[in-house]
This record gives structure tokens, C-alpha cells and sequence, in this order.
């Protein structure tokens, strides 16, 4: 008997591993509600066991591909670089959750890293057959260029989480706090009577608001560094490190976002709140320049088009 | 000199910046959706002769090269030169002094620093062993002016209060290396035919000619191919010849351009032209003789004598030729006179025996059978995209400099501290007032100053 191509591919572990995403998914949504430390504690179990599944699909893969007669890593058309996004933000998650306390954050990370499976197990524009590549793709800067670039994803996915926490927090505590005499300064040291379950698991806004700033810059180096790998591959093989392209144009508008962000903290009247809504659109503007860019403008970079051959 | 530092403030404030970000993003963003670079014609098309020329006049077909595009960069490099000037005194002192000194500090009343006063029974001197332990080796050690304090400075990652003014200046030099590379630079195209040599290339803005300082000659091209038919490699074989003499041959691939006097050469496609060159097979019987038979190979267009009844032929292609017929009919022209021409047409004639049919031209007692096509000679040529960036190092020695100044910048924070220890009670006690200044606010760093109170505070018993 021979195996199914989706067994030697590694495809079909991928699709293993997203069950257990959805069922880490369900427990931090679970968790959110009653609060139960246990299921969290299950939920990561099942979010750990998602990523060594999906650690060994990657090798499989990897190996596969050498031996169907491919040099370079199968991390180009979009199937393979929706995996390797969840695979980031899983990981991502995963150094967070050990060094920070935040279980609160794990329905937002495993449901970004779902919606990536679900996408590129099902959606048909996503194949999963490895296709050989096609020559303006074989350079091992296009490894590292992918690698820089989804490890800040990454960090802007989870931004983007905290983001969505931060609003969260002090949108409902800033309301009582407006009957009270704010005696104590600081937002965090205000008792809320009734505080839901939900909100009593999220760590006090500044710490969520470090959390925000240190993430997005860890994101902004690695943007950084992926898009002038970037530039030097293309002009290794392009004709020029930079050409306007649609996809490089966006890299460029999700940079000055960040950009932004670092330094509106630097003027007067840029708090937390303005800081969370950056974190949130400019997670907005990461995925129209990762998934948007392609679908609605077609230039160099098309994962939409499978095999599309972008220069010849 | 009111006006002067007006002027530096408009041009150091962190609120131009963050215009300038968010103007540069959307004029990015409308030139991605407005295709450029299309031809005047496509662009009457898509959005019609008036808004075309609306379009035209805000200069949104060409944005990246437009006026305003550019005076934001520009603009860009102002507000970073001014902030840095700024930022570097202040940076220069956070690092080497003259630190100012424990009461400045406390009444500045820094909205970010921390205040804390301690007791301790303990002399100065044991409680600076103490400190040290904490917040590392003081960096002065100052006598106070009002008699019997002693003032400690700490100082923790002062250094890294460089990396911003670096960051700033590695972006000026990557700006000015894209103005440069866009003033003195260019980038073209051209094709050559294989065998056949230039040194004419063509801007990919504009089309119009620039003229190389070398010879390109391009010696073979070649596809290599997967086994499933999927282009593995292009691959140009190509010289550089300078003063009619040939410097250099190399391959030249996707990936991996060739350089030469400060000039690249990439692979950037490839193609054919049609095919300028068929020679058909043909085979002459004669009737009358049957023993007679003779192939010949044919170019179109070319007169061939056919060796009997003094006739020469030759393939004309049609003009229009017609579904199920071939593309050329035979012309035979008498030898004695040259302007008797008869046309003959090819019949096809189905065969059942065999698979392919029988093609063939009658002309009195002479058949001219067409076997088929012996070689089709096409033309094949390489795509090449030529462009001098000649300042392009300068781009990535500031991309080098930038991500390395961004991490020290982002991950290390800066702490100042300063320490006041005064003897009371006629040296029976030591008050400690110490103040923690970090450069950002993070509220890790109020929690580990809080731990390092309480850990001195047990440490000195009370
Ligand atoms: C365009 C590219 C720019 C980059 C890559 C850049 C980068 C940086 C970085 C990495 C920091 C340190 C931030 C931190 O530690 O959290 C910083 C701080 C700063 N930036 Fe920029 N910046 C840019 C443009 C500008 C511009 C145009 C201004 C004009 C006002 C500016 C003003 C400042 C100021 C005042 C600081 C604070 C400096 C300090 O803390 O000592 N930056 N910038």
C-alpha cells in the first residue's frame, strides 16, 4: 500500500493539528467565561500538542520536498505560508504565555492561527501539493526574507490581541471610574464592585500596555529586517531593490504604522487607549498587505495566483 | 533668534513626524491603486479622457517619482536632521555628564521617576555596598555641598541612549542613498537575439534609449526544465565586450545577475521571434521514370531547380492561407522563361492506411510529395533588465545600521538613579533617599524598583 501524497507532503498533519487548535480555541473561549484555571491549563495543552504536530508536518514537508527534486523550503505559495503564519503566532504565543500570565490572550492567538488553518486547508485557492519552484524563487534570501516576515505576522497578531484587550480593560473600568473620586491615580488600583470573571483575568492596562509596545517592536525589527532582505533579493534578481510593486509598497505603509506608533508615545496626549487602536488598525493594515495586496492588486508577490510565475 | 527657534521647532517636533508618516502611507497607498506606469492610451481607457486628465494633473500616474512625493522624503530628511540635532545634547549628557544632582532632580519632579526614603542604622559606607549590589557601580561619587550627605549616581544602559540619535541618522543615509541611486542611477531593458549583440538599452520609465559603456553579446540561451515541463532555470550565456575586446562571459540567471563597471545585468525574460526561417522536405518523382526520386529541403521563398523537364520551383506562402490547406503553394518557373510561372496548389488526400495524409503538388508528369517540415529555425532572445544603482551600498549599510540601533533602542532601557544618604542623629542613623528615572515608563520597571526597595530594606534590617 502506499501512502496518501497528503501523509508524504504533510499536509494531512496540518489538518490533524488544526483540530487541536479549535479545541484549544473552544477552551480559552470556555475559560473567558468561567474563569476555571484548569481549562486554560488544558487548552495550552492542546495548543502545545497542535504545535509539535505541526513542527513535525514541517520537517516531513521540508523533506519531501528535497526529495521530489525541490532545493529550496516549500514556503512560497500560499497554503504553505498561511501554516507557517499559524505556526508563528502559536509560537508566539506559546514564549508569551511563559513568560507573561496571559491565558486571556489564547482565545484571540488560537482564533487568528484557526482562521489561518481553516483557510488553507479548505479555501480553494490554497493547494497543498508542492509545486516546484519556479527559478525567481530559488535564493535562500527568499527563506530568510519569509522567515523575518512572519515572525513579526506574528507579533503584530498577538499586538493585536493585547490591543483588543487593552480596549476591553479600560473601556469598562474607566466608566465607574467616573463616579468615583479618583483618588488613587493609577487605573489599575481602582476596585470595581462587580467585576465580570472576564475582566478580572486580564492583567491592569499598563501591563498590557507594555506588553503592546515591547511586542510591536519585537514585530517592527523583524518587519524591518524582512523587508530590506527583501530589497536585497530583489536586487539580486529584479533589477532593482525596490519597484513599487503593490506588496512591497504595502510593507512600506505597515512600517510607517508602526512607525507611528513608536513615536505618537513620544508626543503628549498619545495614551494607551490611541496606542491600542494603533496596535488594532495597523494589525488591520498587516493583513491587507499579507492576504489584501493579492487578492484585490496583482503584482510580483501573488500568493493568489497559484504557480503564477512572477517575473517570466 | 525667536524666529530661528520657532523654526526648529516646527521642523524637531515629533508632530511633523507623525504627519509626514501618515501623508507618505496614504500617497504609497493611492499609487497602488491607481496602476502606474500604463501608457496614455490605457489610461483614456480606464477612466476616460476627462478623469485622465484630472488624474495626470495631481501627477497620480506617476506618484512615486512626483514632485510632492519626493519633498515628502525630503521634507522627512529635514525633520530627522533637526530632531537629532536636538536630541544629541541631551543624549550626550544622559551618557557622560554633567549629571545634575540629587535635589535638581527631586525638584523636577520627573512625572516618571520614583521616590523613596529609607532608614537605616547601618554607616554610609556599608549601605553603598549594599546599593551597589542593586543598581551596579555608582557612576559619581559626590560629596554633598549641604555638609555630612553622601550623593550616588547609578546609571544602567546609558550608552543605549545613543541608539535612537543612530537610528535617526542611518535613515537619513538610507533616504539620501535612494535620492542618489534616483538621480544617478537608471534602470532599462533590453533584448537581444541570440548570437547578436548591443549596447542600447531602453528606460523602463520612459523607453527612451541610454547607451552602455560596453558591448552585450548574448552567445546561447537555454531553458532547463523540470521533468513535469515546469521552467527550472533561464540561462543566458553572455559577453561583455569593451573596445572590441570580450572581457568577460559569463551565465547569467534568475537570481544571478552580472556586474560589471558598476553596471547589473539580470535575466528577465525570455522569448521568441516568429520563426523567420521553415525548410520543408520534399520529394520529386517523375512519372515517366520511376527509378527518378530526389529529396530536396526547401526554404521558403528560395527558387530550387528540380533536376528534370527544366523547371526550377519554389514555396510561396499564401497571403491568406485557408483552413485545411497548406500555408504555401508551389511555384514552378521555366527555366528558358523566367516569366512563365504557374502556381500549383498542394492537394491533401486523406489515406487510410496510413495515419498521416498524403500531401502533394502535380505539375505535368512531375509529383512533388511534402514529407514534412525539416527544421523550423526560430530566434530565440534574453530579456535583460540593465540597471546602475551605483549608490545602493550606501541603502544597506544604513539598513544594517538601523535594525541593529532599533533592537538596542526597543529592548534596553535606560534607568537613572540617584542616591542621598545623610547621617542623623549624630550618626546613629543613615536616612536613604534614593530616585529611579527610567527613560521609558514601563511598569516592569516600577515593579523590580519596588523589589529592590524591599530587598535593601530587609537587607539592612529595618
Ligand atoms: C522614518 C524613520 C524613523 C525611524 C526608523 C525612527 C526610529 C526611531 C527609534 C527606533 C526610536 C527609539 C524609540 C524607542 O526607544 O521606543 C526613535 C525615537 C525618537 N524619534 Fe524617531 N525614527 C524615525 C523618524 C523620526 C522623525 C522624522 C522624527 C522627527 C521628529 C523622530 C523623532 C524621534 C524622537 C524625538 C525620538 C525619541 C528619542 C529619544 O528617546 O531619545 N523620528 N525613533
Amino acid at each position: 500500500m502506499t501512502p496518501n501524497v497528503s501523509v508524504l507532503d504533510g499536509s494531512l498533519y496540518f489538518t490533524i493539528s488544526l483540530i487541536f487548535v479549535a479545541l484549544s480555541f473552544m477552551g480559552y473561549l470556555v475559560f473567558l467565561f468561567i474563569g476555571n484555571k484548569a481549562i486554560s491549563k488544558i487548552s495550552f495543552g492542546f495548543l502545545i500538542t497542535s504545535f509539535i504536530i505541526q513542527t513535525f508536518a514541517f520537517i516531513i514537508r521540508w523533506i519531501y520536498a528535497y526529495k521530489i527534486g525541490i532545493d529550496t523550503p516549500p514556503l512560497v505559495d500560499l497554503y504553505d505560508s498561511l501554516v507557517f503564519f499559524a505556526y508563528v503566532i502559536i509560537f508566539g504565543f506559546i514564549l508569551l504565555r511563559i513568560f507573561y500570565d496571559f491565558d486571556a490572550l489564547g482565545f484571540i492567538i488560537t482564533f487568528v492561527a484557526l482562521l489561518a488553518l481553516v483557510f488553507a486547508s479548505f479555501s480553494p485557492m490554497a493547494v497543498s501539493a508542492i509545486e516546484p519552484t519556479i527559478p525567481a524563487l530559488q535564493s535562500y534570501w527568499l527563506l530568510y526574507h519569509i522567515i523575518a516576515l512572519f515572525l513579526s505576522y506574528g507579533a503584530f497578531a498577538a499586538s493585536f490581541g493585547l490591543g483588543i484587550l487593552y480596549l476591553i480593560k479600560s473601556g469598562k473600568e474607566s466608566k465607574p471610574a467616573l463616579t468615583q473620586p479618583a483618588q488613587n491615580g493609577g487605573g489599575q488600583q481602582i476596585k470595581i464592585k462587580k467585576q465580570s470573571k472576564f475582566l478580572s483575568l486580564l492583567p491592569p492596562p499598563k501591563i498590557i500596555e507594555e506588553a503592546i509596545y515591547k511586542v510591536i517592536v519585537f514585530g517592527v525589527v523583524f518587519l524591518t529586517a524582512g523587508i530590506a532582505i527583501g530589497a536585497a533579493w530583489a536586487d539580486s534578481a529584479w533589477g532593482g531593490y525596490w519597484s513599487w510593486d503593490p506588496k512591497e509598497t504595502w510593507s512600506l505603509i505597515t512600517w510607517l504604522t508602526y512607525m507611528l506608533f513608536i513615536h505618537a508615545r513620544l508626543t503628549k496626549g498619545w495614551g494607551g487607549k490611541k496606542m491600542a487602536w494603533i496596535a488594532v488598525i495597523g494589525f488591520a493594515v498587516v493583513i491587507f498587505c499579507y492576504l489584501g495586496v493579492d487578492l484585490i492588486i496583482p503584482g510580483l508577490h501573488s500568493y493568489a495566483t497559484p504557480g503564477s510565475n512572477p517575473i517570466l | 533668534m525667536k524666529m530661528f527657534s520657532k523654526l526648529n521647532n516646527f521642523f524637531s517636533s515629533v508632530k511633523l513626524a507623525i504627519f509626514l508618516f501618515i501623508a507618505i502611507a496614504a500617497i504609497a497607498m493611492i499609487g497602488t491603486f491607481i496602476n502606474q506606469g500604463n501608457t496614455i492610451n490605457q489610461y483614456k481607457k480606464i477612466f476616460g479622457p476627462a478623469a485622465y486628465h484630472i488624474l495626470y494633473r495631481l501627477g497620480f500616474l506617476n506618484i512615486y517619482d512626483s514632485w510632492y512625493f519626493i519633498g515628502l522624503a525630503a521634507l522627512l530628511i529635514v525633520n530627522l536632521v533637526f530632531a537629532s540635532a536636538n536630541i544629541f545634547p541631551q543624549t550626550l549628557k544622559a551618557v557622560f555628564g554633567p549629571f545634575p544632582s540629587f535635589k535638581e532632580t527631586l525638584d523636577k519632579k520627573t512625572p516618571k521617576g520614583v521616590f523613596e526614603t529609607l532608614e537605616s542604622k547601618k554607616t554610609a559606607e556599608e549601605i553603598k555596598k549594599n546599593l551597589n549590589l542593586k543598581f551596579g557601580k555608582p557612576f559619581v561619587k559626590k560629596q554633598g555641598d549641604n555638609g555630612g550627605s553622601t550623593e550616588l549616581y547609578y546609571s544602567k544602559n546609558s550608552v543605549f541612549r545613543f541608539s535612537p540619535f543612530i537610528a535617526h541618522l542611518s535613515v537619513i543615509i538610507i533616504i539620501v542613498g535612494v535620492l542618489l541611486n534616483f538621480k544617478y542611477g537608471f534602470r532599462s531593458y533590453t533584448n537581444i537575439k541570440v548570437g547578436e549583440k548591443t549596447n542600447v538599452s531602453y528606460l523602463l520609465k520612459n523607453q527612451k534609449p541610454v547607451k552602455l559603456p560596453f558591448v552585450i553579446r548574448l552567445d546561447k540561451y537555454q531553458t532547463k526544465y523540470y521533468p513535469d515541463r515546469i521552467p527550472k532555470a533561464y540561462i543566458s550565456t553572455i559577453s561583455i565586450i569593451k573596445n572590441h575586446v570580450t572581457v568577460l562571459t559569463k551565465n547569467m540567471e534568475v537570481n544571478h545577475p552580472v556586474t560589471y563597471d558598476g553596471i547589473t545585468i539580470y535575466q528577465a525574460s525570455y522569448g521568441h521571434y516568429k520563426p523567420t526561417k521553415v525548410i520543408v522536405r520534399i520529394l520529386s518523382l517523375n512519372l515517366k521514370n520511376p527509378a527518378y526520386r530526389k529529396y530536396i529541403n526547401a526554404a521558403i521563398g528560395k527558387s530550387y531547380p528540380a533536376g528534370v523537364g527544366g523547371i526550377s520551383f519554389s514555396f510561396i506562402p499564401y497571403k491568406h492561407p485557408k483552413k485545411g490547406r497548406l500555408p504555401f503553394y508551389l511555384n514552378i518557373i521555366k527555366n528558358d522563361k523566367k516569366n512563365a510561372v504557374k502556381k500549383v496548389r498542394f492537394h491533401i488526400l486523406p489515406d487510410k492506411n496510413l495515419k498521416e495524409p498524403m500531401i502533394f503538388a502535380k505539375y505535368k508528369h512531375m509529383v512533388f510529395l511534402y514529407t514534412g517540415i525539416a527544421q523550423v529555425k526560430t530566434y530565440y532572445y534574453s530579456g535583460m533588465e540593465i540597471s546602475k544603482n551605483k549608490y545602493v551600498s550606501l541603502v544597506w549599510i544604513g539598513c544594517i545600521i538601523l535594525i541593529v540601533s532599533m533592537f538596542f533602542a526597543f529592548f534596553f532601557n535606560q534607568a537613572q538613579t540617584w542616591v542621598r544618604l545623610t547621617e542623623a542623629e549624630g550618626g546613629k542613623k543613615t536616612i536613604i533617599e534614593i530616585i529611579s528615572v527610567p527613560k521609558k515608563k514601563f511598569e516592569s520597571f516600577y515593579k523590580r524598583f519596588n523589589k529592590n526597595i524591599a530587598d535593601i530594606k530587609k537587607e539592612l534590617g529595618g
